[in-house]
């Protein structure tokens, strides 16, 4: 359409790259300076070699430098501090790739998130555009590869280590209650429940809600058991794993996953069902990434189960449960995973509730602080968060915040007494209605 | 196993996750895979940046993640949406009237 | 690091005398996070542009302290609010503290019946909004950086808003504020000394003076705000044409119209639309005819938006606009809230995907002036790829900056592929800039509507903008910044000190 005269060439014109029948000179102009990237120099340092290998996930962030992430950040909205801030995670690592850090520098920097994943989500390089391209922001992965390089150089976050420590000696976390972490008493919440070992569909349940919140895997063993659904528990169930790999002991991690994963072939196990949104994300991320085509289990979040056995008829919740409630969408589910509509089917469905909601992107900026570590290292901040959100709470005039996350329901429920707020867990507010006496520790007692 | 409410099987399985829909081109530098979800081509992204591994699950958050957070975005700004079909329905009536 | 490891001491023990240890930064990520802003960056000489520590205060007087403290120990001062401005005015250049004010954003009081909110500068105005919608309230100063720059940042600019053809400005919004001056005195100022008053002509009108010097006269602390009733009805409909004139006669006549919901109209030039074909699900699909885009947006009661929004319909039919559809009307809207590209929308000529930073160059333009304006800025961009593919054009949008449409925020979008960024791309890039800023002079407008003209480049030419203004502005600084502390190196401000650069 363009009559082109003698100053005016292929680039004269709108054009969008790539297209077939653009024209051919476009490929012909020189380059007067970009030039093809160059191999690591002999004598890179490791922090440059580290850097190397997040370079372009960490450029996508930097490049762009929008900070959306963070005001949605649960650690910016309780510190305000920048050094904090998802998008200096990704700069530190372009600082190394230049040279002009180390990873003795920020090591400790890394700590200060929980791996929620909002930061990623709302990232306009994930919302926008993460799908187009099949390249997303990366910040949990960032975070856990920073922390897993400063653990292989020697620099360790002295919580981290002892925890990692007991968690490799005793093959549970070391969570705090009354009731001994160790491999004799991982299935002591199950007292009475008289649940077979083994078979095609095993319950695993995460540390936490073995050892401490031990209402929460009653209150899961007891609905599945009423609803007729067939499941044992695990011949010889260790930690998950991720939170090893969360904190940056790799190889502790991937121990403990080959372990997992060789005894539920040793038990004939296909399908594993998963009431503990971190373990979803160990079972459907870091295992797939561990042992690939290998990882033939099929993984099963209650939740969504459970959501479907109510579709299915086979629970009908009758009891009514008079409380105020508000739903506390796990990180883990709702901004990793995208999974917010099956809790809100489970709770509607539950007579006697008045149920004040906030809608599931509002709830990206909100969290426990429970994750990533941040508790063995930062308590002060988890409680801070946990604060935060129950505040949120409170001003929906609730008396009840219900979570679907056992490793959110501790520093929850400890805000919670400020604002005589209960923190209930959804399978068990679930199992109340079905007429369950459920059984067990909310609070880290001996079963 | 049967469907979720959103239309997807229940669980997650390896095999699935990586095996995305049969592409089909839009233009000559997109494709598409699942529904709504439109991709670069990917002979685009073989010299300066390699895309990423990307489970069927992770596209199909982001791509829901996009319409909810768009949403939000309508009504924090205003209580509701007036539709610009209805108001140009109405314009061509009018026009056809006169 | 521009003071020694002494000094540095002398400077934190000093500020221990107001601060606690925690609110004060001083290690290497501490520094090298508050370096930049997103707009392009010569990575390779980041180490250029550090801080020496940074303070994160939270009362007035705290910051009062720090600036005071400063000012004796003749130490740079550079604020920082979002880091979201796109002319580096949060960038140190002269070393220094960094004074991030994040902390400071409380809510201090909501005045329901005067309809205003006092609020901390370090809010963002995406939070703010978020607790004033339970009251049915918005201020609705609304940047593509909505979701994370913060209202002191918005002070400092003196920003811009996508729908201020409805609702002003910032200048507008903001009602007072609280400001600590280079020699650490805090004075109120707003439209003569009231803390909510909309209009007064009492003494000089000082508030506009204390807004947009990206941080050279001083520090917002805590600003009153205006609010509006949050709109009942949005209307954002977008429509397609086959040539570029007869969107730009469209978006003329639309503004014109003077419909009194009107919140902007936007213009997408031809190489806009060549571009969002590379990756925008809403255009990638559209048939070759489109060739430039026009959206409005209209904000209000639905029985005012309703007829509004038909009146403009009825112009953009007679402008041969084809409407878009109400999915891509409604999700492009949304979306352009948070409009900050992203990296992967970069190209090589041939079409190859590089990660590329943004770059915005905007300036304010009259309207008959906009198409010679678009293509000269276009050959300008043109010239940087023809030498090489660290540069991409990312087309042009065109803005309402007012409900006449006298002016418009006028902007060519270009990548720029950092990786890559040495020395001599980075002279080649400033001398465009210098070009761009040139054009828009050319054209009787001027070099920024929204972002500021304080980068290299374009801030060669801010003296011959402001004739007689610009020496005005060195009298002015020099009155209030004695000692040249308050984020040197701007706005070539060393001149009022008999310097040119240091």
């Amino acid at each position: 359409m363009t009559q082109l005269d003698e100053s005016q060439d292929s680039l004269s014109v709108p054009f969008t790259p790539g297209m077939a029948d653009n024209p051919e000179d476009l490929a012909t102009f020189p380059d007067e300076v970009a030039r093809p990237l160059l191999p690591l120099a002999d004598d890179a340092s490791p922090s440059e070699q580290f850097a190397a290998q997040w370079r372009n996930a960490s450029y996508n962030c930097y490049s762009s430098g929008h900070k959306f992430c963070r005001e949605v950040c649960p650690v910016m909205q309780v510190t305000r501090n920048e050094s904090w801030a998802p998008t200096a995670f990704h700069a530190n690592v372009v600082a190394m790739e230049k040279g002009e850090m180390d990873i003795a520098d920020v090591a400790a920097d890394y700590v200060n998130c929980t791996q929620c994943g909002a930061c990623e989500l709302r990232c306009p390089n994930t919302l926008f555009t993460g799908d187009f391209y099949r390249f997303r922001t990366r910040t949990v992965d960032v975070v856990k590869a920073a922390r897993a390089f400063a653990v292989e150089q020697g620099i360790h976050q002295p919580g981290w280590k002892t925890w990692n420590e007991r968690t490799n000696e005793r093959v549970h976390e070391p969570v705090l209650g009354e009731t001994p972490v160790s491999q004799e008493h991982v299935r002591d919440w199950s007292a009475g429940l008289d649940l077979p070992i083994g078979g095609e569909t095993v319950l695993f349940v995460d540390c936490e809600a073995a050892f401490y919140r031990t209402s929460v895997p009653r209150a899961v063993a007891q609905v599945l058991k009423l609803a007729g659904y067939e499941f044992g528990l695990m011949g010889e169930q260790w930690c998950c794993g991720g939170p090893a790999a969360e904190m940056g002991y790799v190889d502790q991690a991937q121990r403990f996953a080959r372990h997992n994963l060789d005894n539920w072939r040793s038990t004939g196990t296909k399908r594993v069902l998963v009431l503990d949104p971190h373990d979803y994300i160990s079972f459907t991320e870091d295992y797939p990434k561990y042992f690939g085509d290998e990882f033939d289990i099929e993984v099963v979040l209650v939740v969504e189960l459970f959501a479907q056995l109510l579709r299915e008829g086979k629970l009908t919740p009758s009891v009514p449960v008079e409380r105020t409630i508000t739903y506390h969408d796990p990180c883990r589910l709702n901004k990793r995973k995208g999974i917010w509509e099956e809790p809100r089917e489970i709770l509607r469905a539950i007579p006697g509730l008045t149920f004040h909601d906030v809608d599931r992107v509002t709830q990206w900026s909100y969290c426990s602080g429970g994750g990533g570590g941040l508790p063995v290292e930062k308590p002060e901040l988890t409680a801070a968060i946990s604060a935060g959100r129950v505040e949120k709470a409170a001003a929906l005039e609730v008396d009840t915040l219900v979570s679907a996350c056992p490793w959110s329901e501790r520093p929850l429920g400890e805000a919670g007494e400020a604002h005589s707020i209960d923190v209930v867990d959804i399978h068990e507010m679930l199992a109340a209605s079905l007429g369950i006496e459920v059984g067990g520790s909310r609070h880290g007692g001996a079963a | 196993m049967s469907t979720s409410s959103n239309g997807h099987r229940l669980g997650y399985r390896y095999a699935e996750q990586y095996t995305p829909p049969e592409p089909e081109r839009v233009s000559d530098v997109a494709i598409t895979t699942h529904e709504h979800v439109f991709e670069v081509d990917p002979r685009l992204m073989e010299r300066w940046v390699l895309q990423q591994t990307f489970p069927n699950w992770d596209s199909l958050r982001i791509m829901n993640s996009r319409g909810d957070h768009l949403e939000w975005m309508h009504r924090h700004f205003a209580n509701h949406v007036i539709p610009g079909s209805a108001l140009l329905a109405e314009v061509d009536q009018e026009d056809h009237q006169e | 690091m521009t003071i020694t490891a002494d000094r540095l001491d002398e400077v934190v023990i000093a500020l221990r005398t107001v601060l606690r240890d925690e609110q004060i930064l001083t290690s290497k990520p501490d520094r090298y996070n508050r370096a930049r802003v997103p707009a392009p960056f010569p990575v390779h000489r980041w180490a250029e542009r550090l801080p020496d520590l940074a303070v994160l205060p939270t009362p007035t007087e705290e910051v009062a302290g720090v600036v005071r403290i400063a000012n004796e120990l003749r130490i740079p001062v550079v604020p920082r609010d979002g880091g979201t401005g796109l002319t580096d005015g949060a960038v140190p250049l002269r070393g220094g503290i960094v004074v991030d004010v994040k902390r400071m954003n409380q809510i201090k009081e909501l005045d329901l019946e005067n309809r205003t909110v006092t609020v901390g500068t370090g809010i963002s105005m995406l939070k703010l909004n978020e607790v004033l919608g339970h009251h049915g309230l918005i201020y609705p100063d609304d940047p593509a950086s909505y979701p994370c720059s913060l209202v002191g940042g918005r002070i400092g600019t003196s920003g811009w808003s996508l729908i201020g053809s409805r609702y002003g400005h910032t200048r507008d919004l903001v009602l007072s504020f609280d400001f600590v001056l280079p020699t650490g005195e805090v004075m109120h100022v707003g439209d003569g000394i009231g803390r909510k008053i909309s209009k007064s002509s009492s003494g000089y009108q000082l508030k506009h003076l204390l807004m947009g010097h990206q941080g050279t006269l001083g520090i917002a602390t805590e600003a009153t705000l205006k609010l509006y009733p949050k709109p009942e009805a949005e209307l954002s409909p977008f429509w397609a044409f086959d040539n570029y004139y007869d969107a730009y006669r469209c978006v003329g006549a639309l503004a014109r119209a003077g419909v009194a919901t009107f919140a902007g109209a936007v213009l997408f030039d031809e190489h806009k639309v060549a571009y969002l074909r590379r990756d925008d699900e809403a255009y990638i699909p559209q048939p070759n005819d489109v060739r430039a885009l026009v959206c409005a947006v209209l904000y209000g009661y639905e029985d005012e938006v309703r007829p509004a929004g038909k009146r403009l319909f009825r112009i953009a039919k007679e402008h041969r606009a084809r409407y878009l559809g109400d999915e891509i009307s409604e999700g492009d809207w949304a979306a352009r809230h948070d409009r900050y590209a992203t990296p992967l929308h970069g190209r090589t000529k041939t079409g190859q995907v590089v990660p590329m930073s943004w770059h915005c160059e905007d300036a304010a333009i009259n309207y008959t002036h906009l198409p010679s304006v678009s293509k000269a800025w276009h050959d300008i961009v043109a010239d940087l790829r023809r030498r090489t593919d660290v540069f991409d054009d990312w087309g042009m949008f065109t803005y309402t900056s007012a409900d006449t449409g006298v002016d418009y925020l006028t902007e060519i979008d270009v990548g720029i592929w950092e990786q890559q960024l040495d020395d001599r791309a980075w002279e080649m890039w400033v001398k465009a800039k210098r070009d761009i800023a040139a054009v828009a002079l050319a054209h009787n407008g001027s070099i920024s509507a929204c972002h500021g003209s304080c980068r290299d480049g374009e801030v060669d030419l801010v003296p011959q903008e402001l004739g007689r203004g610009f020496d005005l502005m060195l009298d002015i600084k020099r009155t209030l910044d004695p000692n040249n502390i308050m984020n040197p190196g701007k706005y070539l401000l060393d001149r009022a000190y008999g310097g040119g650069t240091p």
